[in-house]
């Protein structure tokens, strides 16, 4: 139990730092470095509630594919700047008052529908192989034409580039 | 409780981050910290209400690659405005055209 509290509570770190960092920093790279942390963190997290081939396809897709991506992009868009990348931000008291209204508003309303610390059970990539492969066909495939149309329209977006 | 709190605590540091931040990376990386949160808190609660958890991970597949698919459009938006107009902070954006 307590090596289970242990891996919750490193989860939690590794998700709140993360997010932390993405609010609060000025260095473009520090931001992408903390979106990084609290990617890995919501892969611990599927981890722990016993959802392995989630937490393998986060690591894939997201640390390992879309964190490229940001990498790149930053390179792209700060590459004539010069120096560190910064960004700017506007702290505001209404944003915060707004956005942490919502956080209270998600916990009051969904505070009746969890329970104590550990999931009732796993699964297994299998077992989602058989949901998607089965009753879920339909979706399976949409998912696959989204990503399709989304590549395509990544191409169509960037276009040929500049003309030298 | 506490994956509750954490997750809502965490959504809305993305919101916070979305309504604050100037640079359009930095948005994109705020709406990740609202979706990663949302994905956590749902199959955190299908395991406490006892769905079957085959349907419960099949669904979070699905939220994680549209989640990526948004990424990757985001990002080659703000590489094009980046090359088209050199700038890259919303602010500076207020023209479209169509």
């Amino acid at each position: 139990m307590t090596l289970e509290i242990l891996a919750f509570a490193l989860a939690a770190l590794l998700m709140l730092g993360g997010a932390a960092v993405v609010a609060l920093t000025k260095d473009l790279m520090r931001l992408v470095v903390g979106l990084g942390a609290f990617l890995l963190g919501v892969a611990g997290m599927f981890l722990y509630y016993g959802h392995a081939f989630l937490a393998t396809a986060q690591v894939f897709v997201y640390v390992g594919g879309v964190l490229v991506l940001v990498v790149f992009a930053v390179m792209v868009v700060h590459r004539a700047n010069g120096g560190r990348p910064l960004v700017t931000s506007q702290h505001d008291i209404g944003a915060a008052a707004v956005a942490f209204g919502v956080s209270g508003m998600l916990v009051m309303s969904l505070r009746e529908s969890v329970g104590g610390w550990l999931p009732e059970s796993g699964t297994s990539g299998s077992s989602i192989a058989q949901e998607l492969l089965g009753g879920h066909l339909v979706a399976f495939e949409l998912l696959g034409v989204l990503l399709l149309v989304a590549l395509v329209a990544v191409l169509l977006i960037v276009g040929p580039g500049e003309r030298r | 409780m506490t994956i509750l709190v954490l997750c809502a605590l965490i959504f809305g540091v993305g919101m916070y981050t979305v309504l604050t931040r100037r640079e359009i990376i930095a948005i994109l990386a705020g709406v990740e910290l609202m979706l990663g949160s949302a994905n956590v808190l749902f199959i955190a609660l299908a395991s406490f209400s006892g769905a079957d958890p085959g349907v419960a991970g099949a669904i979070g597949l699905v939220i994680l690659v549209v989640a990526a698919a948004e990424a990757a459009v985001g990002l080659a938006l703000v590489v094009t405005l980046s090359r088209r107009s050199k700038r890259s902070s919303i602010d500076e954006l207020t023209e479209v055209n169509g």
